[in-house]
């Protein structure tokens, strides 16, 4: 038998630019005998060692199955380039950190699916694995594939080459489908993909066919066997407190991109924004408690060493005992000389005593996403927030001590205008003159970072399209010029990259050819400048009659059958319909924390426990 | 107040850990060890650990150095704690407290001692290069600088050279510091040994007392 571990420790590690990122054995991480395992899953973030260890998830899962004596969990990334290149030479498999065993000799192999420019990576470590690209053609002994995370809410694209997804709450659904599995290791792949399909929120894949009709229009996804549930329910995990949380985090040698403790506060957001996705399928909002998360903060900074703790959530302030939680926290952390940060604070849930509490320990950078630059614009997608709340917030800011701003919009939003982009530009400019206001001498440091927006399936944009190559170049031009007399730093995303976003995310099967061919031409870790090539996805494309440009622009019709109308989020696509018809008509919705919107939550809280009626998932949070 | 110097080993897997990752290392081990290290002062704080010598990326050595300030006076308990937290592959040795005012530990090693293991026979055909590399009057070797190409006579800062056949290993004491620097690789291409680099091991540092050297740990300080 290879000792793939001496091997690679030995005569592959010296030869690689960053041995720390592939060498595991870091602090905290678990490496159990395998032998001694009842059921061995690998982990996978398709992308380097430093993004996918800055990832939450990961982390949560790896304790959740750790936890477990007799199951192991180990961790595998995407190899840079020239490991790649030596594995693909010298004919070695990938292999997971712990223990370097090849992920063939996995129960389990488990893809988390954070973003579209990620999937061609998918298929390259497959490869690099040695494990069959598509799941019908894998062989008993193989691992199942399987997929989570908001990519599972539309994973046609990726359909043909996972044995599964699992839709919604990972801590809900993985132990029961590792109980299962443990269980029946005598089955077929085909018995066990069967039994796990019966499982709340498991997508198989193979059981599920597209319809379409003469013409080749797509008609909908239905399943193969009549018992088989027309649409597969996320999971939800109802009560945080109990759910899983990683007393201890795994501590990486080499600098990562988020390189500091991460606590959860809570799950879910209740604003509405009709562009998030996020928003929509982690309803409904469950929070952690304060006394739940200063045990966990204390024992991650014990057993860690850090000394930064992030507080992490879709939107921080909205945290019911923020205020307390902050100075409690802060001041406990402040002793052990650990840093609180508190990313994601929506502007309007930014006040000065805040400011002043996350600045006591260290002055982190600032950001605040008014993501348009209009009133009518941000009623359009119901971000609700004033101008008042950004200069108010952005005066406070200055007025505790920040001297720089970063500001974050998005272009190509439904019904923009020339007049909205003029708008960021105003707005840039009173938020420089906050800054005097504040009693601040010379100028900030405002920062405008856009991005080009990208509709997402499961939101009330779902049926809009991108609004193409040259008009977005043509708005970032026009801001470009207008952001130009106030001095404001601009940054902006790249065309192409949104493009393949934009074409992967509402797509459906007929795109699993087209990332098998993108993979076959060598596109990998597409998220990273250096590797993107937008020329060869675009051959990919073309390569199976497809256009990359006209997918991305692609608008569905309201009455179009979906190809993620068989997964359900737990919000009814008739609510997304009506939050599109008042976004374009720039109608608001409320927090739903003040007024339930029947947005089908409740009815999906219902089924599970016999909670009743409107506002059911709010009240269930007070309970 | 107690400063201390801390011996210790940089075995694989840790090899591979660049100073800087090193570092980072050590300074979340003594916070999980909870021991309370001094910082420095000034707008970016840092705490008051530094290294002997800095090994290069892909060497082991059984002979590595940190000098640690704490704000507190530490007992023998808080030093097992920290061994118990330092990940596989790097091992507490040995520690002493020294008096404050000693020179940092960097300023004061003048060499290091080099083993490379080697076959039997290699070993013995060894001999004749060696004894001939040390009966040079001379051996100057180029370096790379930021101003161009210079050449050093290094035979002066060879302290000991020997092929030890008892024990399979070639071993150096080689200036660090002090008179000047030689680096191991540099004697290994003179003895016609380019590719063996990976097999280095570091073993111990030195600092000099009158005309002697000792260990770190054995020096007398005051």
């Amino acid at each position: 038998m290879v000792d793939y571990k001496l091997e690679f420790w030995d005569k592959i590690l010296p030869r690689v630019q960053k041995p720390t990122r592939y060498l595991g054995n870091e602090v905290n991480a678990v490496a159990k005998d395998l032998s001694r395992c009842l059921l061995k899953v690998a982990l996978a973030f398709p992308d380097l060692y430093e993004v996918g260890m800055s990832h939450l998830g990961l982390k949560i899962l790896y304790s959740l199955i750790n936890d477990h004596e007799q199951w192991a969990a180990e961790r595998v990334f995407m190899p840079d380039s020239d490991l790649e290149a030596i594995l693909q030479n010298e004919a070695f498999p990938l292999c997971s950190l712990e223990t370097v065993t090849p992920l063939a000799a996995f129960d389990l192999l488990g893809f988390t699916l954070q973003y579209e420019l990620s999937y061609a990576t998918i298929l390259q470590m497959l490869r690099l694995g040695g494990i069959s690209l598509l799941a019908l053609s894998r062989g008993e002994e193989e691992p199942l594939v399987v997929g989570g995370g908001p990519g599972a809410f539309n994973p046609e694209p990726l359909a043909d080459f996972f044995d599964f997804f699992m839709l919604g709450d990972a801590e809900e659904t993985l132990p029961q489908v590792l109980s299962f599995l443990e269980q029946n290791r005598h089955l077929s792949r085909a018995e066990k993909l069967r039994s796990l399909s019966r499982i709340a929120g498991v997508y198989v894949p193979s059981l599920y066919i597209p319809d379409f009709d003469q013409h080749g229009s797509f008609l909908g996804t239905t399943p193969l066997h009549a018992n088989l549930p027309r649409q597969i329910q996320r999971a939800v995990v109802e009560d945080l407190d109990a759910a899983v949380y990683p007393e201890k985090f795994v501590v990486p040698y080499g600098s990562i991109v988020h390189d500091r403790l991460v606590l959860e506060l809570f799950r879910g957001c209740t604003r509405g924004c009709r562009f998030c996705q996020a928003g929509i399928i982690y309803r409904p909002l469950r929070e952690r408690t304060p006394a739940k998360l200063k045990v966990l903060a204390k024992e991650l900074v014990r057993t860690s060493g850090y000394d930064e703790l992030a507080l992490s959530s879709l939107s921080s302030g909205d945290y019911s005992a923020i205020g307390q939680l902050v100075t409690e926290l802060g001041m406990e952390l402040a002793k052990e000389g650990v840093a609180l940060s508190l990313p994601s604070l929506r502007l309007d849930s930014f006040s000065s005593q805040l400011a002043e509490q996350v600045k006591q320990v260290r002055k982190s950078g600032l950001t605040f996403a008014p993501e348009a630059g209009t009133q009518r614009l941000r009623d359009v997608i119901n971000k609700n927030i004033s101008e008042t709340d950004l200069i108010s917030a952005a005066t406070d800011a200055f007025a505790a001590g920040w001297t720089g701003i970063k500001l974050y919009f998005m272009i190509g939003l439904p019904t923009e205008t020339d007049e909205d982009l003029e708008g960021i530009t105003a707005l840039v400019r009173k938020v420089t003159l906050a800054y005097k206001q504040a009693g601040c001498r010379g100028k900030p440091r405002v920062t405008v970072s856009v991005s080009v927006f990208v509709p997402k399936a499961h939101t009330p944009f779902q049926w809009a399209g991108l609004i193409g190559r040259d008009e977005i170049l043509r708005r970032q031009n026009v801001l470009r010029q207008s952001l130009r007399a106030t001095g404001a730093q601009f940054k902006w995303h790249g065309v192409e990259p949104s493009l393949l976003e934009a074409a992967l995310a509402r797509g459906g099967r007929e795109l699993c050819a087209v990332i098998a061919r993108a993979a076959e031409l060598g596109c990998k870790l597409d998220g990273w400048d250096e590797h993107f090539s937008f020329e060869n996805w675009q051959q990919a494309f073309r390569d199976n009659g497809l256009e990359l440009a006209e997918l991305a622009v692609r608008q569905y019709a309201l009455d179009d059958p979906l190809p993620w109308d068989h997964l359900a989020s737990g919000v009814t696509k008739s609510f997304l319909q009506k939050e599109y018809e008042l976004a374009l008509a720039a109608k608001v919705s409320r927090d739903c924390r003040e007024n339930c919107l029947g947005c089908g939550m409740s009815l999906l809280l219902e089924g599970k426990n016999g909670k009743e009626g409107k506002g059911a998932c709010h009240d269930a949070r007070l309970d | 107040m107690m400063r201390v110097w801390i011996k210790f080993a940089k075995e694989s897997p840790m090899r591979f850990l660049s100073h800087l990752d090193l570092m980072r290392v050590w300074q979340r081990a003594v916070r999980r060890a909870e021991l309370p290290v001094a910082y420095s002062a000034g707008f970016n704080r840092h705490p008051k650990i530094s290294f002997a010598s800095a090994l290069a990326v892909g060497v082991t050595s059984a002979g590595e150095y940190l000098d640690i300030q704490f704000t507190k006076l530490l007992d023998e308990a808080a030093f097992v704690r920290l061994a118990e937290t330092l990940p596989q592959g790097l091992k507490l040795l040995d520690w002493r407290q020294i008096p404050e005012g000693t020179p940092a530990l960097m300023s004061l090693v003048c060499a290091a001692q080099w083993e490379l293991p080697l076959q039997a026979d290699e070993c013995r055909h060894l001999q004749q290069a060696v004894s001939e590399l040390l009966s040079a009057s001379s051996l100057p070797v180029e370096r790379e600088g930021k101003k161009g190409i210079k050449t050093v006579d290094i035979r002066p800062l060879i302290y000991s050279l020997a092929a030890d056949e008892k024990e399979s290993c070639l071993r150096m004491l080689l200036a660090s510091g002090g008179e000047g620097v030689v680096r191991p690789v540099e004697v290994l291409k003179l003895l016609c040994l380019p590719d063996v680099a990976g097999r280095l091991r570091r073993t111990e540092l030195y600092v000099a007392s009158g005309q002697c050297f000792f260990e770190p740990m054995a020096v007398l300080l005051n």
